[in-house]
């Protein structure tokens, strides 16, 4: 790209001044974008070789060294992404500080080579089996949330599969300072991840970027759906679509302890505004004495998220998801206002809002802080209560008692969640956590029998 | 219950509402009247909220009565949802009429609009279309209708549907006519009617829904067929693409209707409107060809762009919520919260001039008249 300044671009001719359309004028390759990508596969191509030479143990120690870095609150590349992210994202600075701190505090070094390791020799179980790394993986990440943008570039290089990375739109930030901190710590790995960036719109880079032999995707269903479409069958295409969560708490238990349960779940909706596959989008209120309780629970989760709201503030919102919040909240009421026993309570502007149904009927949920909470009169009509979101169903926060008398906890594991926690956790999910269901590990390798390893 | 004396006053003051209603579109020329909205707005609201037991609880729940309010501005709005989970009328459900519902999948909720009358209804809807679809339009001239949507019969619960049989009955020529029939559109009968307006060199309305239009285009395109429609004729197009197997922006089916029917983009209108509400939105190249495009509507339906943090008007040309307060809607309620986006077209001193469309909540359901006819278009096709 040449910044050519006040020149005409065909024949470099002054401009005239009067103009203001001519001026700043830029020159730029038509596939500058493609270029760069070609030129980045090209590096990674060469340092590739370097790569497997390490070999696996020597590779999972260095990664195992830049997760330390980062759960390092002074290290400079966390602090740099709790500078720069909040403004790129939208999410305030307490937000991205507060669930970096979560999700981070079991992400240890030991913990990823623990649970690479565990996985692996889980996989090589048996005669002459190896793990075949693919020549090279691109990973394409999505959402604003850095902790994706941390962990999925790391898994194809721990299986020492050099990465091409395209972040996110909402954080161009965290996959940069991520490569950068791989080469701080060892420039010679550092080498084997490259960061690229162009628009979505730029078919030649899409193309070049996804003729990688594994392809990791996340985003939305239509985007996943369109790569899809774009893969040769010979391809690996791991893609993370859509997905939400729920909470579901044991009727007699939201009306002993409220306030305990409202803290936790608080936390759950409020880190990330909500916006991530682990945020829940509806509590359910399980058992005998579920419309008594409902009510009690959605005041308590009201006062915390209220709380909430200060310690940690809710990013911008698009105009468009305001007028979504005020609809449903109008909704809630009006149906209110027709005898319905809803409850609506509400932050100031949009900031946060609770609806206390009367009812387990799915409703529309804008997010942002925007949580219903449903009675459901037995552990027999969950199952049907939460039908419609089966599909995209990722985590659970479970809040039940122990003990005999109860099966909620088995209907709730047969929902075919991924992961069960308890309120307070759904956003510090355990590094060897099989996201969408899948191991951290077998996706992004081949299994071959009987041959080398490192071919 | 109310007495037999409570419900014949309710009846009365129903009655004189919808006569003011009705002398002010029988007015033949429009004249925004601030004074005059303020007062109807207040008294419908009154009405409203002493008839609708919902949407009065509803309105206290947010503080305001009648007596409370200083201006039409603050009397609350219900968002369009509602209708699929409420009956939202002022009347006993026995007078019903005729309700309408929004397009709508199986499974899916649709919202309705309960109707004890058709007379305010129609004449809103045929008043706007007089004004702002054919506004060049001569005493008593009737123009070539073609229909792009299904007829009444064939969708009697569709307020699309029924708008049209009304505007064909009213002011179609001999040769108008519906070419969506079963589900499919008929696109033989279309092209001979194009033909046929274009050898008799008279001006062809074309009516429809966004989607029937890029099927028709779709066909023209592999026929290799177009069409140079004499001067005088025009496009009404109306609904949205979204969450459908194509999409385009309005500007790329303007131009492709264009390119293929010869009639200029500037005779090509997008009408605004929703089954909760008794009058429609036009944009505004036919009455006014040399400003922006933009929306415009009767002077008894007014529109407000709410801030949502607020809940007040957002700033002039500032992006918000579009609340329409439309004083045909007697019956039910006047003021409508949409689910969509759009801001004030403001002109060099200041004043608003009219609306624009800019967005949806992209929470809100893939609905509209523009989608039903897809679905029947494509099950057709298959």
């Amino acid at each position: 790209m040449f910044d050519r300044g006040r020149r005409n671009a065909v024949d470099g001719s002054e401009l005239s001044g009067g103009d203001s359309r001519m001026t700043d004028f830029t020159i730029r390759w038509p596939d500058e974008s493609a270029e760069r990508v070609e030129s980045a596969k090209g590096r990674l191509d060469v340092a590739r070789g370097r790569l497997i030479a390490r070999g696996f143990d020597d590779v999972l120690g260095v990664l195992g060294q830049v997760f330390e870095l980062w759960r390092d609150p002074g290290s400079s590349w966390r602090r740099r992404l709790l500078d720069e992210h909040p403004d790129a994202s939208g999410f305030s600075r307490e937000n991205v500080e507060a669930g970096l701190g979560l999700a981070l505090e079991h992400w240890t070094g030991d913990a990823l080579r623990r649970a690479i390791e565990s996985e692996r020799r889980g996989l090589l179980a048996g005669t002459g089996r190896s793990l075949v790394p693919f020549a090279s993986t691109s990973v394409i990440l999505g959402g604003a949330i850095p902790m994706p943008s941390l962990l999925q570039p790391l898994i194809p290089l721990a299986l020492l599969s050099p990465v091409l990375v395209k972040p996110s739109s909402r954080d161009t930030l965290t996959s940069r300072l991520l490569a950068e901190s791989i080469a701080a710590v060892d420039p010679e790995i550092g080498r084997a991840i490259e960061v690229v960036t162009f628009p979505s719109d730029d078919i030649a880079s899409l193309d070049s970027f996804l003729a990688a032999e594994c392809v990791v995707a996340s985003g939305s269903d239509e985007t996943i759906g369109s790569l899809r479409g774009r893969m040769r069958q010979t391809q690996r295409f791991v893609a993370y679509g859509h997905r939400i969560s729920i909470a579901v708490v044991e009727a007699g238990m939201a009306m002993r302890e409220p306030d305990g349960l409202a803290r936790a779940l608080s936390l759950d909706i409020a880190l990330w505004d909500q916006l991530g596959c682990l945020s829940p989008v509806a509590v359910y209120v399980v058992g005998e004495g579920a419309s008594r309780a409902t009510p009690v629970l959605a005041a308590a989760l009201a006062s915390e998220l209220e709380l909430r709201s200060t310690e940690l503030p809710r990013g911008a919102i698009p105009t468009e998801v305001g007028v979504a919040i005020r609809i449903e909240r109008d909704s809630a009421a009006l149906r209110s206002a027709s005898g319905e026993a809803v409850q609506i309570h509400a932050g100031a502007g949009t900031s946060w809002t609770v609806i206390a149904e009367a009812d387990a009927l799915a409703r529309s949920c804008p997010l942002h802080r925007f949580i219903r909470v449903h009675p459901v009169p037995s552990a027999d009509s969950l199952e049907p209560a939460v039908k419609p979101l089966i599909r995209s169903l990722s985590s659970i926060a479970l809040a039940v008692e122990a003990g005999p008398g109860t099966d909620l906890k088995a209907r709730v594991s047969r929902l075919g969640a991924s992961r069960l926690c308890r309120p307070g956790r759904l956003q510090a999910p355990p590094i060897d956590w099989p996201h969408d269901g899948r191991p951290i590990l077998a996706p992004l390798a081949r299994i071959q029998m009987g041959t080398d390893e490192r071919r | 219950m109310s007495s037999p004396t409570g419900l014949a006053d309710r009846q009365d003051e129903r009655a004189r509402l919808d006569r003011e209603v009705l002398d002010w579109i029988a007015e033949p020329v429009w004249k925004q009247d601030d004074a005059r909205f303020e007062q109807l707005a207040r008294e419908i609201f009154a009405f409203q909220f002493a008839n609708c037991a919902a949407y009065g609880r509803f309105c206290v729940g947010r503080a305001t009565a009648p007596a409370s309010i200083a201006s039409w501005r603050e009397i609350p709005a219900v968002p369009t949802g509602a209708f699929k989970e409420l009956a939202l009328r002022c009347f006993p459900a026995a007078q019903t009429l005729k309700t309408f519902r929004t397009s709508g999948t199986t499974g899916q909720s649709r919202g309705e609009l309960h109707l004890d009358t058709l007379e305010l209804y129609e004449a809103s809807l045929l008043a706007s279309l007089r004004a702002l679809l054919f506004p060049d339009r001569r005493a008593h001239e009737r123009f070539d209708l073609r229909i792009l949507a299904p007829d009444a019969d064939d969708a009697p619960d569709s307020s699309l549907s029924h708008m049209f049989a009304v505007l064909v009955a009213e002011l179609g020529a001999g040769d108008s006519g519906f070419d969506v029939q079963r589900g499919e559109l008929d696109l033989s009968q279309l092209i001979d009617a194009l033909t046929a307006a274009e050898k008799r060199s008279r001006p062809i309305a074309l009516c429809g829904t966004a989607f029937a239009f890029v099927h028709l285009l779709d066909a023209l395109d592999a026929g290799g067929l177009r069409f140079l429609c004499v001067p005088g004729s025009r496009v009404m197009e109306t609904g949205g693409f979204k969450g459908r197997s194509r999409e385009l922006t309005r500007h790329d089916l303007h131009a492709r209707l264009e390119d293929r029917l010869g009639i200029p983009e500037r005779r090509i209108v997008n009408q605004y409107g929703m089954t909760e509400l008794g009058s429609q939105f036009y944009d505004s190249v036919l009455v006014d060809p040399s400003g922006p495009r933009r929306k415009l509507g009767p002077p008894w339906a007014q529109v407000r762009i709410i801030d949502p943090e607020t809940g007040r008007d957002a700033a002039p040309g500032e992006i918000g919520g579009v609340v329409i307060h439309d004083l045909a809607n007697t019956g039910s309620i006047a003021a409508i919260q949409t689910a969509d986006l759009g801001r004030l077209v403001i002109d060099d001193s200041g004043r608003a001039i009219g609306f624009e469309i800019v967005g949806r909540d992209p929470a809100a359901e893939a609905r509209g008249c523009s989608i039903a006819a897809d679905e029947m278009l494509s099950t057709g096709r298959s």
